[in-house]
């Protein structure tokens, strides 16, 4: 299996905040990674800087080969990643169908699309993260559990190999994960590769099979998850030094 | 097969009027049509001819610049308070041609919506990088240039100086047949915008609308799609501008290209409803013949306070507009009478 996503160096500086130090990392077609640490340890800089809206102080990233530093965001999307946001964001008073219809109109989008026609294919989507009895409701009057689905549904409709997920499980209650947590893994059987972020040990652990710690904007750890969860900075990164009770 | 699909389209057209024409926004556009389309024969009265169906024919000019506003703004999300650019531009160009180059009305007509294209795309490209309030500055900033350009005495030479271009022939010299010309091109491109806001690429605009970041996350080269967006404004904008060049018979920097132009399309859009096309147009006519009143009555000097306050205040009651309200009025009376 070949390396698809590969991450060399990547810094973001702020003026004198390093967001993002010196961060380095491979993910292999058709893994399954977890990316983790508390919060404001650089997980969604990182994110930003592969999916291109904002532009690394330094270091290099590739996609299947090709170097996507500092691209826009669009031309990455239409490369094959596609990415979820942390705060669900939506086209508010389009319909759910529509929502799923823009990125099927996108370059990469239209290639699955020319057989089966736009609405038929977005309906599909629709339908597999389980929204298609809401397809003519607006999201705004949506639940919580719903726009997480409708993101994948959006990020589904550009046909990606790689799917980066930012906190897909934030702000929902145990019953939503666990739909979520289903969705993601038969995308996953499907053959998307899945790199994702968690601030939540719990949830993330039982999932993924490789996980890569960070804090302060630097790399710690990129082993197996009983191994990251037992290791000492991990630890105190997230309990404070002396984090006995973990 | 596209051909096939064209054919099965054309053939389905007239039993989707008929569908069409029984609902009741479908229903009460074909009355309003058919009454427009009796209107100028009312009276062969020749004051109600060239003062009242003039008046008319005003008002569906500045409904299609208001809906070329409304499709930048309330559809595409991208907020113009210089859309006299277009207009101003496109007048000028129309009647520059046809005053001094001698071209025929309708080439010259042509070539002004054209070149309001253009300045679309020439301002479009650098404002693009502006978003929100920045982009409304931006577009005002442009509009002001090109209004000091134009009456700057220095440049008359070139721009004609404050005293513009005059001396214009008219559409034609008939009212009725100025009026008929106006109204089937209204009706066409208020046809089109509502296909473009339906389409595919409607969808795409909307989406920008909503949220430009989202529609980058999913692969849409929204720099290409605003400045498309902003190129068909500005065809629009420009077909009213030659129009209302035309129908004036004359052009000067403030009469095309001031900000109160702008602040027309903004005032008559906002009133009606915005993202709703025809709420411009019912905006335009609530405007144009309020105007009408206050001048017959001698308060022309307040027209545009007594505008400005029926803004606020539709927009404090009634932020989108008066257009849906006022249907959902309509339909309510209409099924009472009905017995529904």
């Amino acid at each position: 299996m070949g390396v698809i996503l590969e991450v060399k160096n990547l810094t973001k500086k702020y003026g004198g905040l390093t967001a993002v130090n010196d961060f380095s990392f491979e993910i292999k077609r058709g893994e399954f990674v977890g990316l983790i640490g508390p919060n404001g340890a650089g997980k969604t800089t990182v994110f930003n800087l592969i999916s291109g809206f904002e532009k690394p102080s330094s270091g290099r990233i590739r996609f299947d080969g090709i170097d996507i530093t500092g691209m826009r965001p669009f031309k990455i999307v239409n490369l094959g990643i596609a990415r979820t946001f942390q705060l669900v964001r939506s086209f508010k008073f389009l319909s759910l169908l529509d929502n799923i219809t823009v990125p099927c109109l996108s370059e990469r989008g239209k290639k699955l699309t020319k057989k089966v026609g736009t609405e038929a294919h977005a309906s599909s989507i629709l339908a597999s993260v389980g929204l298609i009895d809401k397809a003519r409701i607006p999201p705004v009057i949506l639940p919580h559990g719903d726009l997480r689905k409708l993101q994948i549904g959006k990020a589904l409709g550009t046909n990606p190999e790689l799917l980066l997920l930012d906190e897909p499980f934030s702000g929902l209650s145990h019953e939503e994960g666990v739909v979520i947590t289903e969705l993601i893994k038969n995308l996953h059987d499907d053959g998307v590769t899945i790199f994702m972020t968690g601030h939540v040990l719990r949830e993330l652990m039982t999932l993924v099979p490789r996980v890569i710690a960070m804090h302060q904007g630097r790399f710690i750890i990129d082993a197996p998850p009983q191994e990251v969860a037992s290791n000492k900075i991990v630890l105190e990164a997230y309990l404070g030094r002396g984090g006995e009770f973990a | 097969m596209i051909k096939q699909n064209f054919k099965n389209k054309v053939s389905e057209l007239p039993n989707y009027i008929k569908s069409w024409a029984k609902t009741f926004t479908g229903g009460l556009t074909l009355f309003t049509l058919i009454a427009f389309i009796f209107l100028p024969f009312l009276s062969p009265n020749q004051n109600f001819l060239y003062v009242f169906v003039r008046q008319f024919t005003l008002a569906m000019i500045y409904s299609i610049f208001a809906a070329s506003w409304d499709l930048l703004t309330g559809i595409s999300g991208q907020i113009s308070f210089g859309h006299s650019i277009f207009f101003g531009i496109a007048g000028y160009l129309c009647a520059y041609l046809i005053s001094y180059q001698n071209f025929p009305i309708w080439v010259a007509f042509i070539i002004g919506a054209l070149g309001a294209v253009f300045f679309g795309l020439i301002i479009g490209v650098p404002c693009l990088r502006l978003k929100g309030p920045y982009l409304a500055l931006g577009t005002l900033a442009f509009s002001l240039i090109l209004l000091k350009l134009f009456l700057m005495g220095s440049l008359a030479f070139i721009f004609f100086g404050s005293e513009g271009i005059s001396g214009l022939p008219r559409i034609a010299p008939n009212p009725i047949i100025e009026y008929f010309i106006i109204f089937i091109s209204m009706i066409a491109i208020f046809i089109i915008i509502f296909q473009i806001v339906k389409s595919k690429f409607g969808t795409i605009l909307k989406a920008i609308r909503d949220d430009e970041m989202g529609a980058d996350a999913s692969g849409v080269n929204t720099t290409r799609y605003k400045a498309y967006a902003f190129m068909l404004s500005a065809l629009f904008a420009g077909i009213a501008g030659s129009f209302y060049a035309l129908y004036i018979g004359a052009v000067n920097p403030s009469g095309n290209f001031g900000s109160v132009i702008s602040f027309f399309a903004i005032l008559m859009a906002s009133l009606g409803g915005l993202t709703t096309i025809s709420g411009s147009a019912l905006g335009a006519f609530f405007f144009i013949f309020l105007e009408y009143s206050l001048i017959q009555i001698g308060f022309e000097n307040y027209v545009f306070l007594i505008f400005s306050i029926i803004l606020i205040i539709v927009v404090r009651f009634a932020e989108h507009g008066i257009l849906r309200p006022v249907l959902e009025r309509l339909k309510d009376m209409w099924d009472i009478l009905l017995g529904r």
